[in-house]
């Protein structure tokens, strides 16, 4: 299974780089998603990308107020990145695992393509292994109807 | 100066947690994660001076799947975290749920009521209670939101 299999997507909730860790807390909870993508500035700028776990570690666990505290404190920036979409999943598991993160940008040339997170590559798991486990006959079928 | 006035009983939402027999496979452990949608499996104690067991994601990316095992053939007694992390007491404030996530770098804590079990949290649950207490203190100071 490669990377281009799991690509879901682009992000559609993005804040500004003033905006507060409430802001955060309230654009997840409202869209019901577990981090949010922080603008850049120019093209010179990189992304950024503030996670339930960041703000978790950053803000509450220290006993801040959310309201006073910028994303740009706590936010991860640079972005892990990946660009080359026929990368094999466990490499791309291997990447995550290596920077002790969940969720990874794919970049299309200079373009913000979509996140891919590990619930996106336990659930393509769990799929082919339901596959493997009907009959042969079907899995072959499925394979016959892809292409 | 930060006004969380929340305590873990208020953001414990989910009073059941599916579990997983530790002889079973990691395979098994993955549809079953994806069927429910719940990320993290409590793997049952054998006799009461056994502790229990869980299994997240995270275990099976690391140890699993990045290491380029087959999934089927890897046991989940081998990548199971054992005891795990919990809670019992219910008051608590979820500034220090929050930081006992943050010191031992996980995302669910098992919820314990007296030995038995109560139900767990993960750290949405903990952005959530943020979240509604933030909304409860606008109610609170601002006339405006009122209106219904």
């Amino acid at each position: 299974m490669e990377l281009r299999d799991i690509l879901s997507e682009p992000p559609k909730i993005a804040l500004e780089q003033d905006a507060t860790a409430m802001d955060a807390i309230s654009a997840m909870v409202e869209n019901t998603i577990s981090y949010v993508l922080v603008k850049r500035l120019d093209t010179e700028d990189a992304f950024g990308m503030v996670s339930s776990s960041d703000i978790i570690t950053d803000v509450i666990a220290k006993g801040l107020d959310p309201n006073d505290v910028k994303i740009t404190e706590i936010c991860s920036k640079p972005l892990v990145a990946l660009n080359n979409i026929d990368l094999d999943m466990r490499w791309v598991a291997k990447k995550m695992v290596n920077a002790g993160i969940s969720r990874i940008a794919v970049f299309e040339g200079e373009n913000l393509r979509c996140f891919v997170s590990d619930v996106d590559i336990l659930k393509a798991i769990a799929k082919e292994l339901k596959e493997g486990l009907s009959s042969h006959s079907g899995k072959d079928m499925q394979r016959g109807k892809k292409r | 100066m930060t006004e969380i006035d929340q305590t873990l009983r208020s953001i414990v939402k989910t009073f059941r947690m599916p579990s997983i027999d530790a002889g079973a496979s990691v395979a098994e452990g993955i549809i079953k994660m994806t069927d429910d949608d719940i990320y993290a499996l409590l793997v049952p104690r054998r006799n009461k001076h056994d502790a229990y067991g869980i299994v997240t994601k995270k275990d099976i990316m690391r140890k699993v799947i990045s290491e380029g095992k087959n999934p089927k053939k890897v046991k989940i007694s081998d990548i199971m975290s054992k005891p795990l992390f919990i809670e019992t007491n219910l008051n608590l404030d979820i500034r220090w749920v929050a930081k006992t996530m943050a010191d031992s770098e996980i995302s669910v804590i098992a919820v314990f009521d007296r030995g038995d079990f109560y139900g767990f949290v993960t750290d949405n649950c903990v952005i959530e209670g943020i979240y509604h207490a933030s909304q409860r203190r606008r109610l609170d100071t601002d006339s405006e939101y009122v209106s219904c």
